[in-house]
């Protein structure tokens, strides 16, 4: 019985999801086109899975097995299962006995990885949805266990009428159940729709170089421009069929893990935001509904169930609610925590840029100070609306070089718009003490700097962003330098990565850029600066997220407190992981209430170290650290932390040839 | 971004000025050896700039002539060449932290003393006496004044030579300029004097001369007048027609404005505004002259906080703010504003301490932080953490004396605790500050009170440290800063007794403090001549009494500075005060329901009386030693201090050699491990500087 029974219940779980796979695909269809290579896509797919995705869930050993035996057992029992009951091969003299063990093997390790799996979901942490999920063990009991029961009888290690019995129409119903979660389930929703809809997202990813190869990967952390010339690209997003294709593809990737929720400074904070209600919401969207059956944590304060949308209709209500809350998406402070940790590779961060745009450009609705920032930047190109011709004003003793004096350097110093800023000011006098005892040949545009656009951008105001940008580039475009070296992580990623999109003919605008820690780094290893040995107490170091998740840089400032001398005490969430400061993606700004401050979670994570000090390389981490009340620890940038150490270096140069004297005709203190 | 205004950069000349703060020229008496700048000017002026200060003007009244006499002052002599090498250092000193660094040059004319050094002939356009400094000046001839125009110029050049960043001629306090240009003073009938062109002439030429001897790429401003306030001198206008007159010239770079002429005693009160003035009080005469001419207008008078040169700039009432006093107080106010730490910024409290010790040739230093123009000493104004290990450290008074204590030794680290008997902080400042007038001293307590809260000082307020509380605490120093009490019983014929009840006198701090009510006819016997006579004086007569003052001494005030003194003695002429000399307190004695005051004549020995309701006596203060004694014999060092340590700012030896015993060892029973220090008025009765001086040149090696 079961062999007749079985290739009818395979083909018809495979064609119901075949058609479920062809409905799944209309959906995302009604996002905006993306242009994908399609056939490249699929081929490199293996590699993204096997490589990439794995590189982020092998961060926990346990899941990450569990995964490989229960999603290769799978993968293999699902093939073979299709070859032994679905085409028969299983009776054939010469393949049966080989496609039948390897199929009892196959299913045999996805068994064990269910059990996994299911002890998993016996005391499942917050950040796990529930629901369907906690079927999801049973279910792959119920496949596993069943093709092996099943393939049992094939070869003939039961009985052959043990087929025939009320224990085979049993049998038959745990296939079905089986059938139904991995094979129907998988195009038509429920927990396994992770497969079908990862493995695409994969291959259709909108950050393709994301990607390993096997030159080896890089970082894609940009955000994309919006096309402000093409008339009929809507500014940002503001229905879920305004997002691309392949990003609504993402989202329905989702397997609801929850690490996005547990690193988010924002969930922490009880603003409402969750990076996995967020994802949640936008496949609620792509079919339309409302969000009642989520079954994992809301976003905070926002019950569940209260939130509709439609693929076409709005996502922020213009009045009352929709799919998501506007100050949901202006709880975000881009820190990339969520796409770090994301198994599955999805960008939340595009998504909620993209959806701040629409709201900033379209709706003029950027909340709380939001708005008065981009009518300063629109209005005196920087943030503050500060007199733009009071750039230099703190450097007014320093005697800076002029790009428009000198017109080429070694290297051009980007100030940032924290040269406006009293405590900033005391990091730039002393990351130009550092270089002026280096010797280091630099320049300042001083006044005909603007901002980076990075807040605008990050703000949704794209075309401010554009504006600056391209202002900024046509500066640059007029003078020599090697390189770019900037105390501010964020003017670093925008400059070196955000700026090449928008380059012109004639006009590029790919830069080098380095942050200061990673040029006093390679200055310290050129023996062109000599410390005192360290006096102060412990220390620890703050990663800045746009230095850090951004650009991957985590070493350089650790390797200049070592050669400070310091020993670092390393926060628990530290590196990739670590905490962001709440300052970044204009947060500060918008301010959106929580429960806690972000900052204050950071400077207790700064007290748990037993640091004193907490050294950081962004004027943002430095504001928001310092407005800690009551704070346990010192701030302090590294580039002061170094100035404060300085001692004449080894004067001798390379060619042995004394060096100039320096006229000291500048301002030696820091202030 | 706040204070914006006072970190605009500003263009002088050629010179780019950092910010828009100023320290102003002023004579710091430190110039001693001959004219010559010595290492504690250079430092001086190096730690403002370190401070961050933009501006500084240094050498109030330099000369630039040989018969304009340095000595008295101690300022710059710029008559000579050998000023060259000295400027070139301190040019040096100050462009390394980024600031700018000019020197005022000046001929003194009249202003001045003839009665040593040179034993020279003053001058001046006319030969009239100046009441001040009681000089008696020649008329001045032709040739003297061509000889001095060609010196200002070789003086200008002098400057210049050694790095300096510019001159300021000083047209002011009625110096040899301004002398020329009043009509109160310059009666000439020649081409020097009479009509307005005449009285410009003799500046005019100085200006032209000093021009032409350094250029155009070196900054040569003036400082002048706003008003003389005097109805023969120089009014407003006046002054605003000169102002106009000069910058017509193109050759003046700025101007300083200052209110108020100073050839009387009253009127220089009014130069550096003391306490009693509202802030900025002649804003408006500088704000007048900024009017008209077209160059920076910078304005020192009473302003002492960021917030208040913030608004001034930003207000466009002067283009730069003085704060030299502010500057003297705390050097590092800029830095402190950049560093946000606006709440540590030491105010200055217009005490006038600095400015009343000059005018008696003595150094410029600061009531409140005695690390001001010590800085070559080694005297920190930044106290560094103690490398040696913590110490318990108990300070028992909240005066002076024993707040800088407790500051300076908390900022060293170590785990502090303050004993205070009043409710308060601030001991005598808390009383001093009573009296009309007279409240902004208690600036002096706040600073305190905010710093100690900041360090975590354990404040035990209304707290009597006894023997065993102090000993329960097992310190390892203990300092006692207990002041001391009114000496009321030096005479007994006085009728002291410590049963307020019985007796006959009163102190000065039992009225300012309130303990005792204001009487009706009251006669105040002053032996010190300092500031609590009159301060009590004022107070009753403020509160409604029939008042006399009388002292022994010259007259009552008579030991209160030169700058502090005529606002005193305004307000208690116009409450009518009586104010007698030369009497002493020979008896008191009750009669009927009222009191009779015997008093003798200094020369002749008569005596008189005088039948009030209250007598109040100001005899000083005798030391409270009583908490000494008792803990001097268990001290390890005896409440010794090593003098020659103290004066050379070095460590008391005694502490190191408590630093080389092993911590933590078991103590004998009493806690006998402790060094005993005393400093303040426990001591002998000085004033607040002493005070605030033995602490941190004795604290800051804990």
């Amino acid at each position: 019985m079961l062999e007749t029974l079985l290739p009818i219940l395979i083909f018809s779980a495979l064609a119901l999801a075949a058609l479920g796979a062809s409905r799944r695909v209309r959906l995302w269809r009604q996002g905006r086109p993306s242009s994908v290579p399609i056939l490249k896509g699929l081929a490199a797919m293996p590699r993204r899975y096997l490589v990439d995705l794995h590189h982020v869930v092998g961060r926990d050993k346990v899941m990450s097995n569990t995964h490989v035996a229960t999603a290769g057992g799978f993968v293999a029992a699902a093939v073979l299962m299709i070859l032994v009951h679905g085409l028969g091969l299983g009776s054939s003299e010469s393949m049966g006995p080989i496609l039948g063990g390897l199929l009892l093997a196959a299913s045999a390790a996805m068994f064990v990885g269910s059990r996994f799996v299911a002890r998993r979901r016996r005391n499942p942490p917050a950040r796990l949805s529930r629901g369907p999920w906690m079927r999801l063990p049973r279910s792959l009991m119920a496949f596993s266990g069943g093709v092996f029961l099943a393939t049992l009888p094939t070869l003939g290690l039961l009985p052959d009428d043990f087929g025939s019995g009320v224990l085979a129409l049993m049998l038959a119903a745990v296939v079905v159940w089986g059938l139904g979660e991995m094979v129907f389930g998988m195009t038509w929703g429920g927990p396994m729709k992770h497969a079908f809809a990862g493995a695409l997202h994969l291959a259709f990813h909108r950050r393709p170089e994301r990607f390993s190869s096997k030159q080896g990967g890089r970082r894609s952390t940009g955000l994309k421009a919006l096309d402000l010339d093409d008339e009929t690209a809507p500014l940002g997003v503001g229905t879920p069929s305004d997002f691309t294709w392949n990003q609504l593809l993402g989202f329905d990737a989702c397997v609801q893990c929850g690490r996005c929720e547990a690193v988010c400074p924002a969930f922490a904070a009880g603003q409402p935001l969750n990076p996995k209600k967020l994802i949640q919401d936008m496949v609620v969207g792509l079919s339309g509904g409302s969000d009642a059956s989520y079954t994992g944590s809301p976003h905070p304060g926002k019950p569940v169930g209260e939130h509709y949308g439609t693929p076409y209709g709005p996502i922020v209500g213009l009045a009352g609610q929709a799919l998501v809350d506007a100050e949901t998406l202006w709880s975000c402070t881009t820190c990339r925590a969520c796409v770090e940790e994301c198994p599955m590779m999805i960008e939340h961060v595009d998504a909620i840029v993209d959806m701040r745009r629409h709201l900033t450009l379209e709706r003029g609705q950027t909340p709380n100070k939001g708005a008065g920032v981009l009518d300063n930047l629109i209005a005196t190109d920087n943030p503050g609306g500060f007199d733009p011709g009071s750039r230099l004003h703190w450097a007014a003793d320093l005697n800076l070089p002029l790009m428009a004096d000198v017109k080429q350097a070694e290297v051009l110093l980007w100030l940032g718009d924290g040269a406006f800023d009293m405590r900033n000011q005391r990091t730039l006098r002393a990351l130009v003490k550092v270089l002026r005892v280096a010797e280091v040949e630099f320049a300042v545009l001083g006044t005909e700097e603007r901002d980076s656009g990075d807040v605008a951008r990050r703000l949704g105001d794209e075309a401010t962003f554009q504006r600056l940008a391209r202002r900024n580039i046509a500066t640059l475009s007029k003078y020599r330098f090697q390189r770019i070296v900037t105390c501010d992580p964020h003017s670093f990623h925008v400059l070196g990565n955000e700026y090449g999109e928008l380059a012109e003919p004639g006009i590029p605008a790919q830069y080098e850029v380095r942050h200061h820690s990673t040029f006093i780094a390679e200055l310290y290893d050129a023996g062109r600066l000599a410390f005192a040995p360290w006096k102060g107490g412990r220390v620890t170091y703050h990663d800045p997220c746009y230095l850090g998740r951004y650009n991957g840089e985590y070493e350089a400032p650790r390797r200049v407190l070592k050669a400070l001398g310091i020993e670092l005490k390393e926060m628990e969430r530290s590196g990739f992981r670590s905490r962001c400061c709440g300052g970044g993606g204009g947060a500060p700004i918008t301010d959106i209430p929580g429960e806690r401050r972000i900052p204050d979670m950071r400077m207790n994570d700064v007290k748990e170290s037993g640091a004193g000090l907490v050294a950081v390389g962004c004027p943002q981490c430095t504001a928001m650290l310092e407005g800690v009340v009551d704070a346990s620890a010192e701030v302090r940038d590294i580039a002061e932390l170094v100035a404060d150490a300085l001692v004449e270096p080894p004067s001798v140069n390379a060619t042995g040839s004394p060096r100039e004297p320096v006229v000291k005709a500048t301002a030696e203190e820091v202030l | 971004m706040a204070f914006d205004a006072i970190f605009e950069p500003i263009q002088i000349g050629t010179l780019t000025i950092r910010n828009r703060v100023v320290s102003t020229a002023h004579a710091e008496v430190y110039a001693t050896d001959g004219g010559m700048t010595t290492e504690r000017y250079v430092r001086y002026y190096a730690e403002k700039a370190r401070g961050g200060c933009g501006l500084c003007i240094c050498g109030g009244s330099s000369v630039v002539s040989i018969d304009s006499p340095q000595g008295w002052w101690s300022s710059v002599n710029l008559a000579t060449d050998r000023i060259i090498p000295h400027f070139q250092n301190l040019a040096d000193a100050v462009h390394r932290h980024g600031g700018k660094i000019m020197i005022q040059i000046t001929h003194m004319g009249r202003r001045s003393r003839w009665d040593g050094f040179d034993w020279p002939t003053l001058l001046s356009p006319s030969g009239i006496r100046e009441p001040v400094h009681r000089s008696t000046c020649k008329t001045i001839e032709e040739e003297e004044i061509w000889r001095i125009i060609g010196d200002f110029a070789q003086a200008a050049r002098r400057a210049k030579e050694g790095g300096l960043d510019g001159v300021e001629l000083s047209a002011v306090h009625q110096h040899l300029i301004d002398q020329f240009w009043s009509p109160r003073v310059n009666k000439r009938e020649d081409q020097w004097g009479g009509s307005f062109e005449n009285r410009m002439r003799f500046g005019m030429e100085v200006l032209k001369a000093v021009r032409a001897e350094v250029g155009d790429d070196f900054v040569v401003g003036m400082r002048i007048c706003g008003d003389e306030f005097h109805p023969d001198g120089l009014s407003h206008d006046d002054m605003k027609q000169i102002a106009a007159y000069y910058d017509a010239t193109g050759q003046v770079d700025f101007f300083g404005v200052i209110g108020s002429g100073c050839d009387t005693h009253n009127t220089l009160a009014n130069v550096i505004p003391n306490m009693s003035y509202p802030p900025e009080p002649f804003l408006h005469l500088a704000a007048g002259i900024k009017a008209v001419v077209s160059v920076p207008v910078i304005h020192a008078q009473n302003i002492k906080d960021p917030n208040q040169a913030q608004r001034i700039l930003e207000g466009g009432h002067v283009d730069l703010v003085g704060m030299t006093r502010a500057h003297i107080a705390d050097p590092h106010l800029i830095a402190k504003i950049k560093m946000g730490q606006i709440d540590q910024i030491k105010q200055c409290v217009g005490a006038n301490y600095c400015i009343d010790r000059q005018y008696q040739g003595l150094d410029v230093l600061c009531i409140q932080n005695a690390a001001t123009s010590r800085e070559y000493l080694g005297l920190p104004h930044i106290i560094e953490k103690s490398e040696n290990p913590k110490r318990k450290v108990v300070v028992v008074g909240g005066g002076p004396g024993g707040m800088e204590a407790a500051r300076v030794a908390a900022e060293r680290g170590h785990d502090v605790t303050l004993f205070e008997v009043a409710e308060a902080l601030g001991g005598q400042i808390t009383i001093a500050a009573k009296a009309p007038n007279r409240d902004q001293i208690a600036g002096i307590t706040r600073w305190y009170q905010l710093e100690l809260a900041r360090l975590n000082v354990d404040l035990r307020l209304g707290t009597r440290a006894d023997e065993a509380a102090l000993l329960d605490l097992r310190p390892d120093i203990v300092v006692l800063a207990t002041g001391g009490q009114p000496f009321l019983s030096q005479r007994p014929e006085w009728g002291y007794s410590e049963e307020s009840e019985e007796s006959l006198v009163v102190s000065t701090w039992d009225i300012l403090s309130g303990k005792v009510a204001p009487g009706k006819n009251v006669l105040i016997y002053d032996a010190i001549c300092e500031f609590s006579g009159v301060s009590v004086a004022d107070f009753l007569a403020d509160k409604g009494a029939k008042v006399e003052i009388v002292t022994d001494d010259i007259k009552p005030g008579a030991a209160v500075g030169g700058t502090t003194f005529p606002t005193y003695y305004r307000s208690l002429y116009e409450k009518e005060v009586i104010m007698t000399s030369d009497l002493m307190l020979h008896k008191v004695y009750r009669e009927g329901d009222g009191l009779v005051a015997v008093l003798e004549n200094e020369y002749t020995g008569g005596l008189e009386e005088r039948v009030v309701d209250q007598v109040v006596v100001e005899n000083g203060v005798r030391p409270d030693e009583a908490l000494y004694y008792a803990l001097k014999e268990q001290s390890r060092n005896k409440g010794q201090l090593d003098l020659e340590a103290l004066y050379a700012i070095q460590p008391q030896p005694c502490l190191g050699e408590e630093r080389g015993e092993e911590r933590g060892e078991e103590r004998t029973e009493g806690g006998d491990g402790f060094l005993l220090f005393r400093l303040g008025d426990c001591t002998a009765p000085r004033n607040t500087h002493a005070a605030i001086y033995d602490a941190l040149r004795l604290c800051k090696d804990f």
